[in-house]
């Protein structure tokens, strides 16, 4: 169903688009755009799945709550690089996206997926507590991942253009990554509060 | 919390009720509350009466006195006095909220909860003023016969997200029903977005360029303010985080009566 969503939504933008030349920019901020909405549709249910499924009392009393993150965000993370590789793939062909850095590129979308898998795990335990929960995870989740996008928008954009943008591109890595190491770290301390009644 | 109230259901019987009432509130709400309820009243309005004093003599002297003119501002300078310190107390706010937050995961009081909760509130009131402010004064100004009114100036920006991470929060709320619950998880909640928002200082200043004093290529906050203006600026930071103080404390005592209305079984 996810990858539905991501083809369907990539279509919707290449027909949106149609024939026009999209700048590089735009590209990786569209890109990231299918990717963040993916993500807060697909990866919400982690928990609340657990919820339906009566399999939380289960978890709790057998498994450390630390080891229940772990998991579920090993999961998020590997469904979430899943979608990044046919969204970059589908959008390349639909856009005719021209890739002149493929390290930086694919770094950028790896790096990047930590962090949004990191932060959206843990928003998914709180959203499972809420009663009301039809669209709470994007409204939770979008004002935090500002700081992540742009800086993974500037590095994608730079692994398309090629050129002097690079070098300049190091700071923005750099940034995603402690961005990505300080929202594991931060939802590791905070799940305990989430999961534990 | 809930074995403050079994035993004043138990305590009940035998003694008079209106000084068991009191007896157990001092037991099922953290001292801070009693502090503000029934102790400190009396300094409370003390402070009070200070701080509007204090912000009226600020007032006064904001449009009294005489500045220098200053190019392009000419004197909306003035708006100095109101803009800044709105950002300043907001952020006063938002480490107010946060520190209590911690305070909820820390001891599981809820007292705390209705702090953190009252803080990010007027903090929230004050994020707008700042934001409308600046709004008015930079279209006013540097954008005076153009049709701008929004620009991507990071301190603009910051204070927007701000805004909306406040608005997820009361939304966040508003979606859990039990009140220890909804204390722990809002709680974590705040807490996250705490950690997440210091990068916007690093990251946005790289990405759009500013038009506050001290950003590259505008001169620094020194250079364009005469003395006289630092002499009613400081004073006015002092005056407007007092009055945070004051909305905010009024707020958690309403927001404590409310709770003991409406969860105290006495009552």
């Amino acid at each position: 169903m996810l990858f539905m969503f991501v083809l369907s939504s990539l279509l919707l933008i290449a027909f949106a688009v149609g024939q026009e030349s999209v700048s590089e920019r735009m590209q990786s901020a569209l890109l990231w755009i299918v990717i963040l909405f993916s993500a807060s549709i697909g990866l919400g249910r982690s928990f609340v799945a657990e919820e339906e499924r009566g399999t939380v009392l289960l978890l709790q009393l057998n498994v450390p709550g630390s080891q229940v993150f772990a998991g579920k965000l090993v999961f998020n993370l590997v469904l979430l690089l899943a979608v990044d590789m046919v969204a970059l793939v589908v959008f390349a062909l639909l856009l005719n996206m021209v890739i002149e850095n493929w390290a930086l590129l694919l770094f950028s979308l790896v790096l990047g997926s930590v962090g949004l898998a990191g932060a959206t795990t843990l928003l998914a335990a709180i959203i499972a507590r809420a009663s009301n929960k039809g669209p709470l995870l994007p409204v939770l989740l979008f004002p935090l991942l500002i700081p992540l996008l742009i800086s993974v928008v500037r590095a994608s954009r730079a692994a398309l253009s090629g050129g002097l943008g690079v070098s300049g591109a190091m700071g923005d890595l750099q940034t995603i990554a402690l961005f990505s190491g300080v929202v594991i770290t931060a939802a590791v301390l905070l799940f305990e509060y989430v999961w534990h009644d | 919390m809930s074995t403050g109230k079994r035993t004043s259901a138990m305590g009940v019987e035998n003694t008079p009720p209106v000084p068991a009432a009191e007896l157990h509130h001092a037991v099922t709400l953290a001292t801070p509350s009693t502090h503000d309820t029934m102790i400190n009243l009396r300094r409370y309005t003390l402070i009070r009466n200070i701080v509007l004093v204090w912000l009226s003599l600020v007032l006064l002297a904001a449009f009294l006195l005489n500045i220098p003119k200053i190019n392009i501002l000419e004197h909306t300078a003035r708006n100095l006095y109101f803009h800044v310190p709105m950002w300043f107390t907001m952020m006063a706010a938002v480490f107010v909220s946060a520190y209590h937050s911690f305070q909820v995961l820390r001891s599981g009081d809820i007292v705390r909860d209705i702090r953190a909760l009252q803080a990010a509130r007027v903090g929230a009131f004050f994020g707008v003023l700042g934001l409308v402010t600046g709004i008015v004064w930079s279209k006013f100004t540097w954008y005076v016969g153009t049709d701008v009114w929004w620009n991507f100036d990071p301190r603009q920006s910051m204070v927007s997200l701000q805004l909306l991470i406040y608005g997820a929060y009361f939304v966040l709320r508003g979606a859990l029903d039990d009140p220890n619950k909804r204390a722990r998880i809002a709680a974590v909640y705040n807490l996250f977005a705490a950690t997440t928002t210091p990068f916007l200082l690093y990251v946005i200043p790289r990405q759009m360029d500013s038009l506050h004093p001290g950003a590259e290529g505008n001169p620094a906050f020194s250079e364009i303010t005469h003395p006289i203006m630092r002499l009613v600026f400081y004073p006015a930071i002092v005056g407007f985080i007092g009055m945070f103080w004051v909305l905010y404390t009024q707020r958690v005592r309403t927001a404590l009566i409310k709770h003991r209305v409406t969860h105290d079984p006495e009552l």
